[in-house]
């Protein structure tokens, strides 16, 4: 049960995902960013740092299930995101920065998955890939945990079961936005340990 | 009766006894506090999921070993038995992730011999079509993670590159890129595309030559002959007792191949070689999964020219959703289409245990059925999950870079195993 | 092993559990439809309910047997009551292993001699069986964002 404490993405000026609609303005994601980015005032050093941190996450090689090969399908030539940054994968959670759930989470791996994130160094972000990770998904019995938010506080969620490749750079590249335009990573919103 | 001698498997094999697959330390060891246990945990680097080996090693040397496995468990099963049968085929293809029609297939096959279904020729064929490509996907995947794994790293890219026009031709017949869910009890769910043949047919052009490329780059490669070759051996009998089956059976020596042996589809109208290879070892398995892409090719090739007209789900208005023109004339379509949508149709009691050669093994499904709507029970029989029962014996006398590459071989997709 | 020496079938594919409990408890009604037709013999065929027949006992291990170089199949099924335990066949067909230790976890039956019977899918300290019939599917009821 994730606890909602009272800093919510909300409350950051961050109320609603919408898509990109061709042929109109920028879509409310981005222009809530935009409002953000004005509101917080960054400096320029922050923005520096933002920028670097967003444009070099290197992701941790968390792959479970079918996700994992969708994953691993988005490092390969055609939707390769080394473009946008994520250069490696590195199999050491100690040198990662980003924790792309895919798959579906058992109970027996939860303990191994929270081991991972605590692992990991801050600052740093969660992806739940795919409807497993982000609730459960089709599989709503007593082995699958239902959704990864239980255990670690996740930023993006990206649905689709598997999502496309494109759907996850698609997620990676929101949550660069994110960085850049100051949001801090989900555990800080949510008050929980990272 | 009278009792013969049991035959003991254990002389003269490599099986480690008296626990067949876990690999325990010698009681004869020189040192036993040089043994250091080492946990290659469920995240590990190498892409086979989560899978964990304890491993005992005495410096370099692999002296115990002892696979965990479960991270993955979901409790399909389970699952599938509270949807009806027409849900319950979204289930299967999620077990082998990788080679994900052939698990539908199995499942598809044994509702239709349940319920006694005669599914169009054309529908056989495409399903063969279908699952062939997958086997050439899953394969592919197989090389690209294996030779990453040794140090080959480029060669992710190539197979990729190969396996992204794979899944374009299955997004332009099905819809989707993986877990297509596009077989039905009866047929298939949508006809065929009409732009799909030619498209395939230039994939079946192509393939061969990256192929080509792939062996230039590895089979007569040094580093690779070395990190390969006599590493992970199982023999032919070792093999048989272990249940392995698909190309580590097929490494071994032993002349086994489901399409061939114990048909289903239309294999027995196509023509094509079974690769075999002696000696039981990962260069040997890596040789068989290559031919098997090629005869792949082939098989679809055939499949292409062969492709019989026709409808492309059977006829049985009970089971199959009538075509949609019909439901505005037809008081008993509308009835029919409402029936087995709300309710489900049912299949007649029966047990029945189907078998597929799946791009790991030979995958099986038994379904249990009470004459409802709903599975009674059903068990998946996965060749990765019988394959890493191989690992103690494969990996006897080896050491510790040679695990990856047995590992690798093995082809094991901890979904399948996990289930 | 007499079907293993004697007939030759060298290859266990499968040990696979099912649990009968609460069959035949619901009357199953409906027509069964053949490509070939109605069997109108049959009473299903004409809408009426139908009982399925009644098992032997609760529990039935099936082991599916191959023989590899020949490609004949066999299928033998030992019933059996809760509590019951049945010989393993690790000796016979190393392959059992994981099989049986696969039926234990799920199902909860007992295979003696089995060097190595421990859960192997579910966690070490797991209560129950999951596969059995009376064991719950578990999962969460889903929310739905109009109930808030």
């Amino acid at each position: 049960m994730a606890v909602r404490k009272k800093q919510r993405l909300a409350d950051y000026g961050l109320n609603s995902e919408r898509l990109l609609m061709p042929g109109k303005g920028p879509g409310v994601f981005e222009q809530e960013l935009g409002e953000l980015e004005d509101k917080l005032m960054l400096t320029t050093v922050a923005k520096a740092v933002n920028w670097a941190q967003g444009h070099s996450i290197w992701p941790d090689t968390f792959g479970l299930a079918c996700c994992a090969i969708e994953m691993m399908s988005i490092v390969s030539s055609r939707y390769d995101i080394a473009r946008f940054g994520a250069e490696v994968f590195r199999s050491s959670p100690r040198q990662a920065d980003l924790l792309i759930v895919s798959g579906r989470v058992a109970h027996k791996m939860a303990a191994p998955l929270r081991q991972i994130y605590d692992q990991m160094l801050e600052p740093k972000w969660v992806i739940a890939m795919g409807a497993c990770a982000s609730s459960g998904g089709m599989f709503n019995n007593y082995a699958i945990l239902q959704g990864v938010d239980k255990i670690v506080a996740v930023d993006i969620h990206v649905p689709g079961c598997p999502p496309r490749p494109e759907a996850l750079v698609e997620g990676i590249v929101r949550l660069q936005e994110k960085i850049k335009a100051g949001v801090p990573p989900a555990y800080e919103i949510r008050g929980v340990a990272s | 009766m009278a009792v013969t001698e049991p035959r003991r498997i254990y002389t003269g094999s490599r099986i480690p006894a008296p626990i067949p697959t876990v690999l325990q330390v010698p009681s004869d060891v020189t040192d036993p506090e040089d043994i250091l246990q080492v946990n290659f945990g469920p995240n590990h680097p190498s892409t086979h999921g989560v899978l964990r080996l304890v491993v005992d090693l005495s410096g370099e040397r692999v002296v115990g070993l002892r696979a965990v496995i479960g991270y993955l468990h979901t409790g399909f099963e389970k699952n599938m038995e509270q949807k009806t049968w027409w849900k319950a085929i979204t289930y299967p293809e999620r077990i082998d992730y990788v080679s994900f029609q052939n698990n539908e297939l199995v499942f598809v096959l044994a509702i239709e011999k349940l319920l006694e279904l005669e599914v169009p020729p054309k529908a056989t064929w495409m399903r063969m079509l279908l699952c062939e490509l997958n086997r050439i996907h899953s394969h592919l995947v197989f090389l690209g993670t294996s030779a990453l794994e040794l140090g080959a790293i480029s060669m992710f890219w190539y197979c990729f590159r190969e396996r992204d026009l794979v899944l374009d031709l299955s997004e332009l017949a099905t819809g989707m890129r993986m877990h297509t869910r596009y077989f039905q009890a009866g047929g298939l769910a949508e006809d065929v595309p009409r732009g799909f043949e030619a498209e395939c047919r230039k994939f079946v052009e192509w393939m061969p030559k990256a192929l080509d490329d792939y062996e230039a780059i590895l089979s007569r490669n040094e580093i690779w002959l070395e990190r390969t070759r006599g590493i992970g051996l199982l023999s032919a009998e070792d093999a048989i007792a272990l249940g392995q089956s698909g190309p580590v059976l097929r490494a071994s020596g032993v002349d086994w191949d489901l399409r061939r042996d114990r048909p289903y589809l239309a294999y027995p109208a196509l023509d094509f070689n079974v690769p075999v290879y002696p000696n039981g070892d990962v260069y040997d398995r890596y040789l068989v999964r290559m031919d098997e892409m090629r005869e792949s090719v082939r098989i679809i090739e055939q499949c292409l020219d062969g492709m019989p007209e026709g409808p492309w789900i059977a006829d049985d208005r009970k089971v199959v959703l009538p075509p949609r023109h019909e439901l505005h004339t037809s008081m008993e379509s509308l009835i029919h289409h409402f029936k087995i949508v709300t309710e489900g149709y049912r299949v007649p009691e029966g047990e029945v245990y189907v078998t597929v050669e799946s791009p790991r093994g030979e995958m099986g499904c038994l379904v249990v059925s009470d004459g409802g709507p709903k599975p009674w029970r059903v068990k998946f029989r996965a060749p990765s999950y019988v394959a890493l029962e191989a690992t103690a014996t494969c990996m006897r006398d080896s050491l510790v870079a040679d695990m990856i590459a047995i590992v690798g071989s093995l082809d094991s997709v901890m979904g399948e195993v996990d289930r | 092993m007499h079907l293993r020496d004697e007939e030759g079938f060298n290859f266990l594919s499968d040990i696979a559990a099912v649990d009968y409990l609460g069959w035949g408890e619901r009357h199953v009604a409906g027509y069964f439809g053949t490509a070939a037709g109605r069997d109108l013999g049959s009473q299903s065929a004409q809408g009426f309910a139908r009982t399925p027949q009644p098992k032997p006992a609760r529990f039935a291990v099936n082991y599916q047997l191959t023989s590899v170089p020949v490609g004949r199949v066999v299928r033998v099924q030992v019933w059996l009551e809760d509590g019951q335990s049945v010989a393993s066949v690790v000796e016979v067909w190393p392959t059992a292993d994981w099989h049986e230790r696969e039926a234990f976890d799920m199902m909860g039956i007992v295979f003696d001699g089995h060097p190595n019977l421990s859960r192997i899918l579910m966690e070490d300290d797991w209560e129950g069986h999951p596969l059995r019939k009376d064991y719950p599917l578990g999962g969460e009821p889903v929310r739905f964002s109009g109930d808030e």
